[in-house]
């Protein structure tokens, strides 16, 4: 078996599985889209950091009990919506909403004499509710003159049909981080934004690369068109460098989360490494399970 | 031999760029997110004139600087109306904020005496020596430099002795305690009304009453003390005289003032006057959309955990590499350690030259970026095993695949290229600094790609022409497909 993945002689008819394959992008497509829906309607709320919401965090590292907890969320001077605490780390994280400064300064001395801890210890953050607002509309600026170029660079040296099927397969992965982060609940930071434009260039990286091979088996049987033995030939070729592609890209990241845990670091790296993770498996499973049924649908029609 | 020469070249330079760094001791200049302090992000309105922010920049640099107790502080344009202020490393952070979030104090104090009668700060009494006319005995009352006869600490509510530099020479005030502040003032205008610029101040309503006292007790004085002096931040910008019509039983009614400026400069001190009067130090208002405050111990174990899980993963990636490709698993792990050691020592030497400062979301790049580069060779390895697949010989298939593996990568390096370039430009903040250690990373991969990959490759297949050297399977399973 491993020979024969490591030849690129195993022989699946990658043609025939396009249907099988479309079943299950379509099954994707619905839990997206309910997934959305879920969102809109307020059922389910992605979990937003303060970055987007505007508010104040403060966290510090302390012996902390429940009842300290519960004093806090009580306490008078500021309304604090959410606590956080981490496995393998003593840190506790509070969560509150946008005030004067006079009254965040207030809790801030609050929380030092409560648990003891210097005020120069305790992390803190105050986000104006604009900021969040003007990261995503420049993100989202980026994002669509990024596209236009990348559509055009693909039909350039491709084909037109290409790039929409690099640009499927890329919200394809956009789509199904967004569904983990909702269903795992995992806050969205601006480091998750990064994350996510990170997984847009994985995702097309990959799919550039398939699409040269494409091109070169294409070549190979002095074809001017996409044929079924391209997409076969291709495809079974493709596997094993796509494996280990996401296995040496995967490793670093694989790492920053298991010794994250292991020094008990919670935070602002993992908050890269996880939607990293998932985009790099998206990104993978995306290249062949999405792209193939769509170039099937391109043979049927040529 | 020359072929050995070419493959060697880029190791030798990484390495010796990378020593010439260690040994000077430029290490990369970090965030604030990896050494700890504070960060804030101050947004002006929309829309807001370019030229009013980089003003405003300047001073809060100065500002920042007359502050002392911060290393290095960073304040800079970021997009079209913020501004990002990084403070590595200070302790009284509410102080700080304050000094480059706030608009600055403004106050109007009474003037009780002024260096232009005596010619030195009416503070300072000079008694004359009869032995020695060159060093005569001054005193100074307490709080005031003995020296220059200025207050230390300027205290709003006390008789202090201040500084102008408004007149293009340097006049020393004593002035009574503040009567009114900039929050009194609702507007400043710089009008042109006839042959001289003026300046036109609305007081709020409520202030208009303290405005009228005050002026009627100043218009019953003659001379210095007839003015009433604008005190910015500890200086005096404008001193103004109350002009000599003005009733003493009535005072200046109305709520509005006008400061005569003159027509010297065309307007431009009246203009300046006005901006201030208006907003305080700062020409625009920032909101402060946001801070973030970073302990030196979180931003260490941050850091930390970086270079750790860096490493771990530049190590598990090795192994993999030679476990699978073999000889040209060592080629890829050459070829890496030089592309992090010449990435290391780019970002320090950045980092020490263009102020390049190197945040998590930099870390998070550079990680990417081994990945990327991995693929790089994976990319050339594959090529090499599917010529080889096809009946070539070592040599002539490890020179195809270099060369079609160059056009692949360019064609997918070229895709992350612009991503970066792109998110350089259109995006704010911690992006930024993400793009650019990816583009890079992204372009050294390219260089190697073209100047170490392309010679090494072909050279191993001189070495060794069994197949057992570079894949894990043997030579019948190789080509008899």
């Amino acid at each position: 078996m491993f020979s024969k993945l490591f030849l690129g002689t195993t022989e699946v008819n990658f043609y025939k599985l396009g249907n099988r394959f479309m079943k299950i992008f379509l099954i994707e497509i619905v839990i997206f889209i309910s997934m959305i829906v879920l969102s809109i309607s307020g059922y389910r709320d992605l979990n937003l950091s303060v970055d987007f919401t505007g508010g104040t965090t403060y966290q510090l590292s302390t012996n902390y009990t429940q009842d300290d907890i519960s004093d806090v969320l009580n306490n008078t001077i500021l309304k604090v919506s959410r606590y956080q605490t981490f496995e393998n780390s003593n840190s506790i994280l509070f969560r509150a909403v946008e005030s004067t400064q006079e009254r965040e300064t207030e809790l801030l001395n609050y929380l030092s004499n409560k648990f003891d801890v210097s005020k120069d210890d305790i992390e803190f953050q105050r986000v104006g509710p604009t900021f969040g607002a003007e990261i995503t509309s420049k993100g989202l600026r980026a994002l669509i003159i990024f596209l236009s170029i990348i559509v055009i660079l693909i039909s350039i040296r491709y084909e037109f049909k290409f790039a929409v099927i690099a640009l499927i397969a890329l919200f394809h992965d956009l789509f199904l981080s967004y569904t983990v982060y909702e269903l795992l609940g995992l806050e969205i930071t601006p480091s998750t934004i990064i994350a996510l434009l990170t997984i847009l260039g994985y995702s097309l990286y990959d799919t550039v690369i398939l699409f040269d091979k494409l091109k070169d088996s294409q070549k190979l049987f002095k074809r001017n068109q996409l044929t079924t033995e391209v997409l076969n030939k291709t495809f079974n070729e493709v596997l094993m460098r796509s494996i280990n592609t996401s296995l040496t890209s995967a490793f670093p990241i694989i790492s920053i989360l298991f010794i994250g845990n292991y020094l008990g670091i919670d935070g602002s790296l993992s908050d890269f490494a996880i939607p990293l993770l998932i985009g790099i498996l998206s990104g993978t499973y995306s290249s062949i399970f999405v792209t193939v049924p769509f170039l099937s649908k391109i043979i049927k029609t040529n | 031999m020359k072929n050995i020469l070419k493959f060697l070249l880029l190791p030798a330079l990484s390495i010796s760029l990378f020593i010439y760094v260690y040994f000077n001791d430029v290490t990369p200049k970090l965030g604030l997110d990896l050494q700890g302090g504070i960060s804030l992000i101050l947004t002006a309105e929309e829309g807001t004139d370019s030229e009013l922010i980089e003003q405003a920049v300047n001073i809060m640099r100065s500002r920042i600087a007359a502050f002392g107790d911060v290393q290095e502080p960073e304040i800079s344009i970021s997009g079209e109306n913020s501004v990002l202020v990084q403070l590595p490393g200070i302790t009284d952070q509410e102080k700080a904020i304050e000094a480059v979030g706030t608009t600055g104090l403004l106050t109007f104090r009474p003037v009780l005496d002024s260096s232009l009668s005596v010619g030195y700060s009416p503070a300072l009494e000079i008694i004359e020596n009869p032995d020695d006319p060159e060093n005569p005995t001054i005193n100074a009352p307490e709080g005031v430099d003995d020296l220059t006869g200025l207050t230390i600490n300027d205290n709003p509510n006390k008789v202090s002795y201040l500084l102008s530099l408004s007149g293009g020479y340097p006049v020393i005030y004593e002035l009574g305690p503040a009567v009114l502040t900039g929050n009194d003032i609702s507007d400043a205008l710089a009008v042109y009304p006839q042959n001289e610029w003026i300046v036109q101040l609305v007081f709020k309503d409520d202030s208009a009453d303290k405005f009228t006292e005050l002026t009627k007790q100043l218009a019953s004085l003659t001379g210095e003390q007839r003015k009433l002096a604008i005190v910015l931040d500890s200086q005096v910008i404008s001193a103004p005289g109350i002009a000599l019509d003005v009733n003493p039983n009535v005072g200046i009614i109305g709520g509005t003032a006008a400061i005569s400026m003159g027509n010297a400069d065309q307007g431009q001190s009246a203009n300046n006057l006005a901006v201030v009067l208006r907003y305080g130090a700062l020409p625009v208002s920032f909101e402060r959309s946001s801070i973030q405050k970073v302990s030196a111990s979180l931003g260490e174990n941050t850091l930390k955990l970086g270079l750790e899980a860096g490493l771990v993963g530049l190590i598990i990636v090795s192994l993999f590499l030679i476990l699978y490709y073999r000889l040209n698993g060592l080629i890829a792990i050459i070829g890496l350690s030089s592309f992090g050691m010449l990435f290391y020592s780019t970002i320090s030497l950045l980092g020490k030259y263009q102020g390049f400062t190197l945040t998590l979301a930099g870390i998070a790049g550079v990680i990417v970026s081994i990945g990327l580069a991995a693929d790089s060779y994976i990319v050339t390895f594959e090529k090499f095993k599917d010529e080889l697949k096809i009946g070539r010989s070592f040599q002539y298939a490890s020179e195809k695949a270099v060369s079609e593996a160059w056009k692949t990568i360019l064609t997918a390096d070229f895709v992350s290229l612009t991503a970066s370039v792109i998110l350089y430009i259109l995006a704010i903040g911690p992006i930024r600094g993400f793009a650019l250690t990816l583009g890079i990373a992204t372009v050294f991969d390219l260089i190697f790609t073209r100047f170490f990959t392309k010679n090494a490759v072909p050279l191993l297949t001189k070495l060794s022409n069994n197949s057992r050297s570079f894949f894990p399977i043997k030579k019948e399973a190789l080509i008899n497909v």
